[in-house]
């Protein structure tokens, strides 16, 4: 079967974002993207995550901040001079994924025979335990305080600081590049359709012969999987953990919006939907409020003049366009899609 | 040997008794027929042969053997490692700060090596000199919640309708089951799934081994379309499909994973005379082909036409079996789909 190959539309996207630090030679320094764009890659490989429980295999998910945070927490363990381990970025960012997918394991293991909403509700509730457990494990955790500093990426010419921006994003390119293509192979295979039966009819998956129980476990698993390895970057590029309420339920709201508005079940979906929804946040209403300050319109005293205070209202407002008006996402996935 | 045996299948559901005494055995290379009024109970005895309802008494054995996962040594082993697993883990879980605190803060000091040897005795040291209220207790209660979850887990999944289906038994659904969103030739290889041999690391890392089944996979389920005459559709959405249509799907799905028996619930209905005509060659040609087929079929002349045995039902119990011709005439047979003529 040859078939001629055509940009997809992740193709399209991934190839875009790797000029935008090019873009960034000609725009005025105020419009700078590439730092903004970095944060939003960083939610893309989240979402990714959640996509895979959440859209591929129909198990809604809402606590996949806590995995996040144990990646974070893991990789600040193992990387920090306070404790004797002190791997280097490499190794303990590689040791963020086997966790992940542990500690997945763990909270599936005796949760996954529930259905739907149950499912959904043990999720939250792991996500509010982990925010505690680390809050109160005061002696591994430190607290509020969290796990710092943590080392950045070594290639050799020293450790990277804050003004090898470039740097940063070419590594979070590459890294969202390799997720976007472990995640397309796994959803191309075999492991991928039997995750669509189960959402599609649990039943009639069954009764087919899928071990359905097996297929959920590796979905769970490789999400958190993914999220931890998404917590470890996190926790590298402030080089800290931060504190154990940055990874809270706002967090998962957050994944979970991105994979609805961009397609519940697309990798590209999820790509658009990381733009749109942190993009927002991060670029538009920054840079508007930056703009309109700049211009003496709004500024101090008057809360509503600056965009910055919009946040939640325009992700409100766009959650309930993209469910009005494009139930299935922004770019929702093609029935061809693994077919090839 | 007989493929399928029901021996005093009896499913009730609280006080109701949809299911009672039935007994048949279907043998290899048989068309074999189930019929009876609406809630006689033929889909509940098909739900109760695939495993979906686990027969309240009797037992059905699938070429001899009663189709429940042994109790092998492997499974005992694994319940005792999660016994010890999770029993560990939540010793170590409850005194993680007693532990962390005497291996890792007690020994490292900033900018020194930290002595992992002494790191490692200091572990096993801290953990055999708990107070038994912190060790054992909490290891036996962990483990054996644990480990008594997993074996109830287990032993609710022996008989359920993954492990029948993976020993050769296929069936179609009344209200149609399809993967709307899923291609045809993508249905089809779900019924596959269990035949196939690569893992999760041969897809990730896309091994040669993964591209060599994937394409042999799909000239089968395209091969399997074409066997029930839906080889142009092949890669629309099964959602998009004419009812008709739908149903020859469900078979191409079943018949995927090669089973030694199929079975039919209600093939014909809402099809219309020919599509049963097309129906009726296509039983035959799935017979054919070697596979034994059951079916539930209300349609009198494509259960007359086609069977080489028939089943009926009413009420849970069975009223009669026989071929086709001594059905036909059976006054108690027309007495239970038409009433009988001296009421009162």
């Amino acid at each position: 079967m040859t078939m001629r190959w055509r940009p997809g539309p992740i193709f399209i996207i991934l190839a875009i974002a790797a000029f935008i630090p090019l873009l960034d030679q000609v725009l005025p320094a105020k419009m700078q993207l590439s730092e903004a764009i970095r944060g939003v890659f960083l939610y893309a490989i989240l979402a990714l995550g959640l996509n895979v429980v959440t859209g591929y295999a129909g198990l809604l998910n809402l606590g996949i901040a806590a995995f996040m945070a144990i990646g974070a927490y893991t990789f600040g363990i193992l990387t920090c001079e306070i404790y004797p381990f002190q791997l280097g970025f490499w190794p303990a960012i590689a040791l963020t994924i086997p966790i992940g997918a542990l500690a997945g394991f763990i909270l599936g293991a005796p949760t996954l025979g529930l259905r739907g909403d149950y499912l959904a509700i043990v999720t939250l509730g792991f996500g509010e335990i982990v925010q505690d457990v680390l809050k109160n494990l005061d002696v591994v955790t430190k607290g509020t305080q969290g796990i710092n500093p943590l080392p950045a990426p070594n290639f050799g010419g020293g450790e990277w600081t804050a003004e090898d921006e470039y740097k940063w994003y070419y590594l979070f390119f590459v890294l969202l590049v390799l997720t976007v293509l472990a995640i397309r192979n796994l959803e191309r295979s075999r492991l991928g359709r039997a995750w669509f039966s189960i959402r599609e009819d649990e039943i009639a998956s069954r009764s087919m012969g899928i071990r359905v129980e097996r297929i959920k476990m590796i979905a769970f698993a490789t999400a958190a999987a993914i999220a931890a390895f998404a917590g470890g970057l996190s926790a590298s590029v402030l080089s800290s953990t931060g504190e154990p309420s940055n990874y809270d339920f706002q967090i998962s709201i957050l994944a979970l919006c991105i994979v609805i508005v961009g397609g519940i079940g697309s990798i590209a979906g999820v790509l658009v939907g990381a733009l749109v929804m942190v993009g927002l946040n991060s670029i538009v209403l920054v840079k508007a409020t930056a703009w309109m300050a700049a211009h003496g319109i709004g500024g101090q005293g008057n809360v509503l003049l600056s965009p910055n205070n919009w946040k939640y209202l325009i992700f409100g407002l766009a959650l309930i366009l993209a469910v009005r008006l494009k139930p299935n996402g922004l770019l929702p996935p093609r029935i061809e899609r693994a077919h090839k | 040997m007989s493929v399928l045996r029901a021996d005093g299948v009896t499913v009730r559901f609280g006080g109701l008794v949809a299911v009672q005494d039935v007994r048949f055995a279907v043998e290899q290379g048989e068309i074999y027929a189930v019929i009876g009024p609406n809630g006689a109970g033929k889909t509940t005895l098909f739900n109760a042969v695939t495993g979906i309802y686990a027969p309240t008494e009797g037992r059905v054995e699938f070429n001899g053997k009663e189709q429940v996962e042994p109790l092998t040594v492997r499974i005992i082993a694994r319940l005792l490692a999660t016994f010890f697993v999770v029993g560990v883990s939540t010793v170590i879980g409850l005194n993680i700060e007693t532990i962390w605190t005497a291996v890792i803060i007690d020994n490292y000091k900033f900018g020194e090596l930290f002595p992992w040897g002494h790191g490692i005795e200091c572990f096993f040291s801290t953990l055999w000199n708990l107070p038994p209220a912190k060790s054992i207790l909490p290891f036996l209660l962990g483990g054996g919640i644990g480990a008594g979850a997993a074996a109830v887990s287990w032993s609710r999944g022996r008989r359920a309708p993954d492990h029948i289906a993976r020993s050769g038994v296929a069936r179609t659904f009344q209200n149609i089951r399809l993967f709307n969103e899923l291609s045809l030739v993508q249905n089809v290889l779900v019924g596959m799934d269990y035949r196939m041999e690569t893992g999760f690391w041969s897809a990730l890392f896309r091994l040669p081994k993964f591209y060599a089944e994937r394409s042999q996979c799909h000239a089968a389920a395209r091969e399997l379309l074409q066997f029930v005459g839906l080889g142009d559709r092949a890669d629309q959405a099964a959602g998009s499909l004419p009812y008709g249509f739908r149903r020859r799907l469900e078979i191409a799905r079943a018949l995927a994973g090669k089973p030694s028996i199929i079975l039919l619930d209600e093939p014909a209905a809402g099809m219309n005379p020919s599509e049963i005509v097309a129906l009726m060659a296509l039983i035959r040609r799935v017979r054919d082909a070697g596979t034994t087929v059951v079916l539930i079929e209300h349609h009198m002349r494509l259960v007359m036409g086609v069977s080489d045995r028939i089943l009926v039902l009413q009420y849970g119990r069975q009223i009669a079996e026989g071929i086709p011709e001594e059905i036909r005439v059976n006054p108690k047979i027309i007495e239970a789909y038409l009433g009988s003529e001296n009421h009162g």
